[in-house]
């Protein structure tokens, strides 16, 4: 057995055990607060077996590995369904780039410490109203007040910001430059006086998003995490850090086997759904594409064993798988009639038609839009050019809104 | 489990890539698909030359001994250049039928040749839209064959077949005096005939479900092998697409700045790769029990990339796209052949959809 190996089944072991105490049966019927509480001790849990912050230095609480330890780990972890969606963005993002780019290094560790055992959430305040796919048009601002700033302006899409201990965020401190040359990069208290936190109610009837209101929110100097006008890169880092996540060919939704059991239980026109040729053709080309992303991924973790670094492919996971998951969920509601109908909001997306679908759209934007992530490939992959920017080179305050 | 390419296996790319490019040319492949009976002879003598027909054969045999790996990244680089003879697949087929179900006379008798490249091989197994017949139409009479066997890519050149008959039997035909029709078909390169077997003698290598069950191997390694070509094609229409999007222009810009455009191109990028991860995984799978599984995700794949890639590509080139002169019709054309040989999807989806359920026979 490999070293790595040997990981993955300590790994595996690790959380067949904790299912009893934090699996899909022992969170059944709770609150959304009682969750995120079994959330915490499950993330303390976690910390204390040396399974928190795997890839992070560990002068800072981590493990000092590398990502494939991560993933592995993840790919583990994914399965029993256990309460960590609160954490994250926490610890995904928001955490890491205040370990790279935290000004005071004792504040640092202490805020990763609380972070890594569930203490303390940290969120991501990029998105605003204006766009969210055009960061660098962000409008909330921040002005200098005596020796520090005063933030203004309101965000959104911000996951878990309503239990969130801090943020990073990115606001405008220059309207007369270039948009991305004018922005700058801060850690906000979410306690502070003047921050408003409102969810907002998502389709599928859950609220982890929210818009954040900034009132006047005095900040002194020392939360600068970017020099002044230099926040647009320390943003990019921020997005850069999670690469290297766990991946789903199934899109995070329900895997082909339950749609294959599902054809074969349900009939269309007296015979069972899996004789009918439209459901096989569909069943045989979800399996091809997943396949392949499942090849890819493998393929890129072996890349990261040889200390490569994986191919671009990667990139499709979350366009292809997501997509896909849509459409099948709507077939499954289909293959049901009229007992698809049925809708229980607290389900699983990853076992429930009902709830895949509803939420499907969600994973289709949030994070990349798809039409995003095929820009991106057109243009970064493949070297096509960038759309028409009427905006680029203009002084943000002069660009007709 | 995939894998990775080691060095050998990359150098064999990029060797192979480079020995194509210099010997296979649009101008020489459009008079092919107006000629009956006639395929690139370059392109089979740098076959032989380069030692692709020994790659994946016993060495007891004149063979190299490599496999399925290698021979794929040899059909990869075969599709972007869109070689013009179906033979590195069909005599594969046919070799791999013999090595594995044949005597050894038999593999005395053919694998050599096989493996030199002298001896072209060919695979007789459909009917009608069949590719794999329940009940074959070529009949089988103590060890002589009757009825046509209709279709056969290559069979028109091909010395030594392996056939599907009644019975279910796998059997080896020498093809010497055979009679041949050829088919003029919208790819004639493929030198496509019915081959008419009257009291023909044959050799059995299995009956009953046991030749069925070579048959769909021999038909999934096969299948493998054009998935690899396929996804070369398309590749190579990806990138075609793509050079011709940041050069032409419209509007005042490189038609690539266009979402219409570059997104079509990007679709395309997933298609491909998606069908190089899945030719790979395959590939790596040969001789474990779920290779039929991966082949056909990989076969699936592959025939939707190239399909797309070549109504796609057309479709970005405009007015264009659709002369003779331009040749992108050449992988048009190609793209249905290889979809059609070694069976289409509909057939694939079938053999997945019953493994899947776990109703496969």
């Amino acid at each position: 057995m490999s070293d790595l190996e040997a990981w993955r089944a300590k790994a595996a072991a690790w959380c067949e055990s904790m299912v009893p105490t934090f699996g899909k049966a022992a969170r059944k019927g709770l609150s959304v607060e009682d969750d995120l509480a079994l959330g915490r001790r499950y993330q303390k849990a976690k910390f204390d077996a040396g399974f928190a912050g795997i890839n992070w230095p560990t002068d800072l609480g981590g493990q000092g590995l590398g990502h494939i330890e991560k993933i592995s780990f993840e790919a583990e972890e994914m399965k029993h369904g256990f309460p960590n969606v609160y954490f994250g963005i926490s610890l995904g993002m928001p955490v890491p780039v205040l370990m790279q780019f935290g000004p005071d290094r004792d504040f640092v560790k202490e805020r990763v410490l609380k972070a890594l055992q569930g203490e303390e959430i940290w969120c991501q305040l990029f998105s605003e109203p204006s766009g969210g796919t055009d960061l660098a048009g962000l409008r909330t601002r921040a002005e200098t007040d005596g020796n520090g700033w005063k933030i203004n302006g309101q965000k959104v899409w911000t996951s878990w910001a309503q239990y969130s201990d801090y943020g990073v965020i990115v606001v405008r401190t220059d309207p007369t430059v270039a948009k991305h040359k004018g922005l700058t990069y801060f850690w906000v208290d979410m306690k502070a006086p003047g921050v408003t936190v409102r969810p907002i109610k998502l389709a599928g009837g859950d609220s982890h998003v929210n818009e954040v209101f900034f009132d006047d929110v005095k900040i002194s100097d020392d939360h600068r995490m970017s020099p002044v006008g230099g926040g647009f890169a320390v943003a990019l880092a921020t997005l850069m850090i999670e690469r290297y996540v766990a991946t789903d060919s199934a899109g995070f939704g329900p895997h082909l086997d339950l749609f294959v059991d599902l054809a074969k239980e349900v009939r269309l026109n007296g015979r069972p759904a899996i004789e009918d040729g439209r459901i096989r053709q569909q069943i045989a080309r979800n399996y091809a594409m997943r396949a392949g992303l499942d090849s890819i991924n493998v393929r890129a973790r072996r890349m990261m064993e040889a200390g490569m670094t994986p191919g671009p492919e990667g990139s499709l996971n979350k366009l292809v798988a997501v997509r896909s998951r849509q459409k099948l969920s709507e077939l499954a509601l289909d293959l049901q009639g009229a007992g698809g109908f049925a809708f229980d909001e607290h389900a699983s997306p990853k076992d429930d038609w009902a709830s895949s679908w509803i939420n499907a759209p969600t994973g289709r934007i949030a994070g990349g839009s798809d039409e995003t992530l095929l820009n991106t490939i057109a243009e970064r992959i493949l070297g096509l050019p960038q759309d028409h920017r009427p905006d680029k080179g203009i002084p943000f305050n002069q660009i007709p809104a | 489990m995939s894998i990775l390419y080691d060095e050998g296996q990359q150098a064999i790319a990029t060797e192979s890539r480079r020995a194509l490019e210099a010997r296979v040319s649009k101008d020489e492949l459009l008079p092919l698909l107006q000629t009956q009976g006639a395929y690139h002879q370059p392109f089979w003598a740098t076959a032989k030359e380069q030692g692709w027909t020994a790659l994946a054969l016993p060495e007891a045999y004149g063979g190299l001994a490599l496999g399925l790996i290698e021979l794929g990244l040899i059909a990869h680089q075969a599709g972007r250049t869109l070689s013009g003879a179906p033979f590195l697949t069909s005599s594969f087929g046919a070799a791999k039928a013999i090595e594995l179900y044949g005597s050894d006379e038999q593999k005395a008798r053919w694998l050599l040749g096989l493996a030199s490249g002298e001896t072209i091989g060919a695979i007789a197994f459909a009917a009608g839209p069949d590719p794999l017949p329940a009940e074959p139409m070529v009949t089988l009479a103590g060890d002589r064959l009757t009825g046509v066997a209709g279709a056969v890519s290559g069979g028109l050149f091909a010395d030594v077949a392996v056939v599907l008959a009644s019975g279910p039997s796998l059997v080896l035909v020498d093809l010497t005096g055979v009679d041949r029709t050829a088919i003029d078909s919208f790819d004639n390169s493929r030198c496509i005939a019915d081959l008419s077997f009257a009291d023909t003698p044959a050799d059995t290598l299995a009956t009953g479900d046991a030749a069925r069950a070579a048959a769909l191997h021999i038909l999934a390694l096969q299948a493998v092998v054009t998935a690899h070509e396929q996804t070369g094609g398309a590749e190579a229409l990806m990138e075609i697409a793509r050079d011709y999007a940041v050069t032409r222009k419209a509007f005042g810009q490189p038609i690539g700045a266009f979402q219409s455009i570059k997104h079509r191109i990007a679709e395309l990028y997933g298609l491909v790769e998606l069908a190089r991860a899945n030719c790979i995984h395959a590939a790596s799978r040969e001789d474990q029990a779920d290779f039929i599984t991966a082949a056909t995700a990989a076969r699936l794949s592959a025939t939707e990339a190239y399909d797309t890639a070549a109504r796609d590509c057309v479709q970005i080139h405009g007015g264009i796209g659709v002369t003779w002169e331009i040749g992108l019709h050449l992988h048009m054309r190609r793209a249905r052949s290889l979809a059609l040989e070694q069976g289409s999807s509909f057939f694939w989806e079938d053999v997945l959809v019953d493994r899947l359920a776990g109703d496969e026979a």
